[in-house]
């Protein structure tokens, strides 16, 4: 009896160090586990969740958050972010719209807050190199930098998966997303529909986008100096030749015997006008193309056939550039003004604007005296079709409706769970193209967990995009290495992605120090 | 009198409508998201392009300025240019409302054909096999999502049938010069018979499946309100006169049912006035719904603002036709 008396509050005072002390005391590096959100659209929800427990099977906690597009976008440039699934777009075929605002030092579309001043050199010099091969060299520099650093998870691109009536014949999609409909024939009917994926065009008039859905019906109504062929060859249109004068310098020599629809010959005094229009614009009107011609500086006038175009600096992507750019004719629009000319558009192109609204259909009917277009992109002569048809269809299941009543002749964009019906159908086809848009997921290199390299490669070993890709795409989607397309310069095709290996990633991250299974 | 009653209404809509805007036009800039980021997407273009963009909208200023800036604006009657579009708000709205407008017509009217008459039917005929059967359909009638009636309404008289067109306002063969910017009116007024044809065949199917929820919840009203006023003592009193029951039903019982009914037309035409972007999307229709949701999710803070000013000034008008309607039903209620 007399011991309990101390024994009690020994006891007590006992039980409340080693309380506190498995309070207070923090957890041993040795038990901490690599804890992230991945944060993701809706429209890839799927692929995160599968992404997701890949990492969680070598002992990564992770927690998928869906968010709307612009919100998530708004935290990413703030910085609140860990890892989020994004996608980039490109049109250049070259990595100055791809990878150098993605991995360039607070470029626009850098939302890992990568930096290395050594890429950015190499970037800088293949943007605004005038050796390929050299420019070259660069970019395949930057691809081994980038991949051993891996601020990314490093994704895949698609297929852009169409389809087509089997009377539409001589159409394939272009890589560059333009549907071109000079070309086409019908085996049946003489008007060509197609059905869009889009709510509503933004403008028809080529300064007043910058969207890829208008430009395809612009580029039907309008051509360029020059045009590109369905993969990426940059090849004349109005223009027939150009040369490269100085490092900063292009001349073009204009075709004779093109005409506008109302007539008018095109002329080099409307190829000087489009481009001063864009170059003299208002940021958000006239002038929102601008930023695509790169360093462009001056247009001017040498002749009635002969423009020159002079640019602040070397831009070895310039041809590629001036493709989405079309002419527009002086006279016209200086008469009915900007805003009566987007509503009644006329272009030197192979169809003419007979009716419609953006939101709903254009109406376009094949102009007669068509100079005939790119002697590299054979037929020469008139469209084949009497007119062409654009509709506004935003929803993929009444596209293929469509597609399978004979609405429609060709339709944009068919959801990969949609392509086996229209394989299926012996009066439609499948049509299919290499996509530039690339699918990633982007890590924050600015703070933990992921500015450390060696979690960022862990990671990257430890998706099985294989898998993930065959379920989810069937086959219409290819891993990158890196940040670099194939159908862009400078792709390095003999770097390999990151294999999957659930080992490797393990390792690495418990060198960095986290718990693993 | 009446007709000062009615001004006094419409014009008190003035200042609610401002007051929304200012409520929305804060609340817009206080979300996250920036306009500029999206109008310049991913397209190529250097920090002071982004810059300059920023300030032609305006969105450099600090926020009591830019408010400022839209009142000025606003008592002008100017709604500003959407920032994606680059065209008057006003423009765009006007644009997309004739279209939303006969597609809501279209609804409402196959609502009302079909849900008056099978509602009064089930209510004189409580329990009966049609009241049952009818009860059932309108069950399923709110129960099932436009996103899936849609398609299998495409699916089945498009695809399979071929009677009606998959979707669109319109055809591409007929041209009709935009009068009042209703096909239907239009073609009437040019006498163009096959664009009418044309125009009411694309009206069949986004119809059918915009009022059949609708049709649904009007018929349940219907025969709710159709039964309780059959229980009042002076419908006991004029079957006890000797009236016929047809008569009984049609001048002395439907009148006073119709009051809760058209309490509940009203509010949903306000709400299909607005548009549905589901039906419109499926059906590719050129409707307000579209418009004012792609508005919201490119952070178009113009646009938004001059939408919900114009869904405002719709309720404010539906509800007072209500107002109006009542007072012919029931002529103890006063404006």
């Amino acid at each position: 009896m007399r011991l309990i008396g101390p024994i009690k509050p020994i006891v007590i005072v006992l039980t409340a160090l080693l309380l506190s002390a498995a309070l207070l005391i923090p957890a041993g590096a040795q038990t901490q586990t690599l804890t992230f959100v991945l944060d993701v659209e809706a429209f890839r929800k799927l692929e995160a969740e599968a992404i997701a427990q890949d990492l969680r099977a070598v002992g990564a906690t992770v927690e998928v958050r869906v968010w709307e597009r612009t919100a998530l976008t708004d935290r990413i440039r703030a910085g609140e972010r860990q890892a989020y699934m994004q996608d980039w777009g490109s049109a250049y075929f070259d990595p100055f719209d791809l990878g150098v605002p993605k991995l360039k030092t607070k470029d626009r579309g850098n939302f890992s807050f990568y930096s290395n001043p050594e890429v950015d050199r190499l970037l800088e010099a293949g943007v605004t190199g005038t050796d390929e091969a050299r420019r070259r060299e660069a970019y395949f520099k930057v691809q081994d930098i980038i991949f051993q650093e891996a601020p990314w998870i490093f994704g895949y691109f698609r297929d852009d998966t169409h389809g087509a009536a089997s009377v539409v014949e001589n159409w394939e999609p272009a890589m560059d997303s333009r549907i071109n409909l000079h070309d086409v024939r019908l085996a049946r009917g003489s008007v060509i529909v197609v059905a869009l994926n889009t709510n509503s065009l933004v403008s028809l008039d080529p300064a007043m986008h910058r969207d890829r859905k208008s430009e395809t019906v612009i580029r039907n109504m309008f051509d360029g100096l020059v045009t590109r062929t369905t993969r990426d060859r940059v090849v004349p249109q109005l223009a027939e030749s150009w040369r490269q004068t100085s490092p900063t310098t292009y001349e073009f020599t204009l075709r004779r015997g093109p005409t506008f629809h109302n007539g008018d010959p095109v002329t080099a005094d409307d190829v000087v006008f489009t481009f001063e229009r864009i170059l003299k614009g208002d940021a958000a009107g006239l002038g929102q193309r601008k930023g695509l011609l790169g360093p462009l500086q001056k247009v001017e006038k040498v002749n009635e056939t002969t423009v020159r175009f002079t640019l602040e600096q070397p831009f070895p992507v310039f041809l590629q550039a001036i493709v989405h750019f079309q002419i527009v004719p002086m006279k016209y629009v200086q008469q009915v003004g900007d805003r009566a000319f987007a509503e009644k558009p006329i272009g030197a192109g192979p169809f003419r604007f007979v009716s419609g609204t953006l939101d709903s259909q254009i109406v376009l009917q094949r102009y007669d005296k068509y100079y005939g277009g790119s002697p590299a992109l054979p037929p020469v002569g008139p469209a084949a079709v009497a007119g062409a048809v654009f509709r506004m269809m935003p929803e993929p299941a009444t596209r293929v409706a469509a597609l399978k009543a004979g609405e429609v002749h060709i339709i944009e964009d068919v959801p990969i769970d949609l392509l086996a019906d229209l394989e299926r159908d012996p009066k439609a086809s499948v049509k299919t193209t290499q996509g530039t848009r690339v699918f990633l997921v982007e890590l924050n290199t600015a703070r933990p967990p992921f500015n450390n390299v060696k979690v960022r490669q862990a990671v990257n070993y430890a998706v099985n995009w294989d898998a993930i890709l065959k379920n989810v795409y069937r086959g219409h989607a290819r891993r990158l290495a890196t940040a670099f397309l194939p159908s862009g310069f400078g792709y390095n095709a003999n770097l390999k992605p990151y294999p999957y290996d659930p080992a490797r990633a393990r390792a690495l991250l418990r060198e960095a120090g986290y718990a693993v299974r | 009198m009446r007709g000062q009653v009615i001004l006094r209404r419409v014009l008190a809509t003035v200042p609610l409508m401002a007051g929304i805007a200012v409520v929305v036009f804060v609340i817009m800039r206080l979300i996250p998201g920036d306009p500029v980021d999206i109008i310049i997407g991913q397209g190529a273009a250097t920090s002071q392009d982004v810059e300059r963009v920023r300030q032609e909208l305006h969105l450099d200023r600090p926020l009591p300025e830019q408010l400022l800036l839209f009142l000025a604006d606003l008592s002008r009657g100017d709604l500003g240019d959407s920032f994606v579009k680059r065209k008057p708000v006003s423009q765009i709205l006007l644009e997309a409302l004739p279209a939303t407008i006969e597609l809501a017509l279209a609804a409402m009217v196959v609502a009302l054909v079909v849900a008056i008459p099978l509602g009064i039917l089930s209510a004189v005929r409580q329990s009966s096999f049609l009241d049952r059967l009818s009860m059932a359909g309108a069950f399923l009638g709110i129960s099932m999502p436009a996103f899936w009636l849609g398609l299998v309404a495409i699916l089945l008289f498009s695809v399979r049938l071929g009677w009606f067109p998959t979707s669109g306002r319109t055809g591409f063969l007929f041209f009709l010069e935009p009068v009042t910017g209703f096909v239907l009116v239009d073609s009437i007024l040019a006498r163009n018979w096959s664009a009418l044809i044309d125009a009411l065949r694309h009206l069949v199917l986004p119809a059918l499946t915009l009022g059949a929820g609708l049709m649904a919840i009007i018929a349940r009203v219907m025969r709710a309100s159709m039964v309780e006023v059959l229980r009042e003592p002076y419908i006991t009193v004029a079957h006890s006169k000797g009236l016929a029951p047809r008569v009984v039903v049609w001048r002395h019982a439907l009148h006073n049912a119709l009051i809760p009914t058209i309490t509940v037309v009203g509010l949903q035409t306000g709400v299909l006035l607005g548009g549905n972007m589901i039906v419109e999307t499926i059906f590719s229709w050129p409707g307000m719904g579209r418009v004012v949701v792609d508005a919201i999710f490119s952070r178009d803070y113009p646009l938004i603002q001059g939408a919900v000013m114009l869904y405002t000034l719709i309720f404010v008008l539906a509800n007072l036709t209500v107002d109006i309607l009542y007072t012919y039903l029931n002529p103890r209620i006063q404006l």
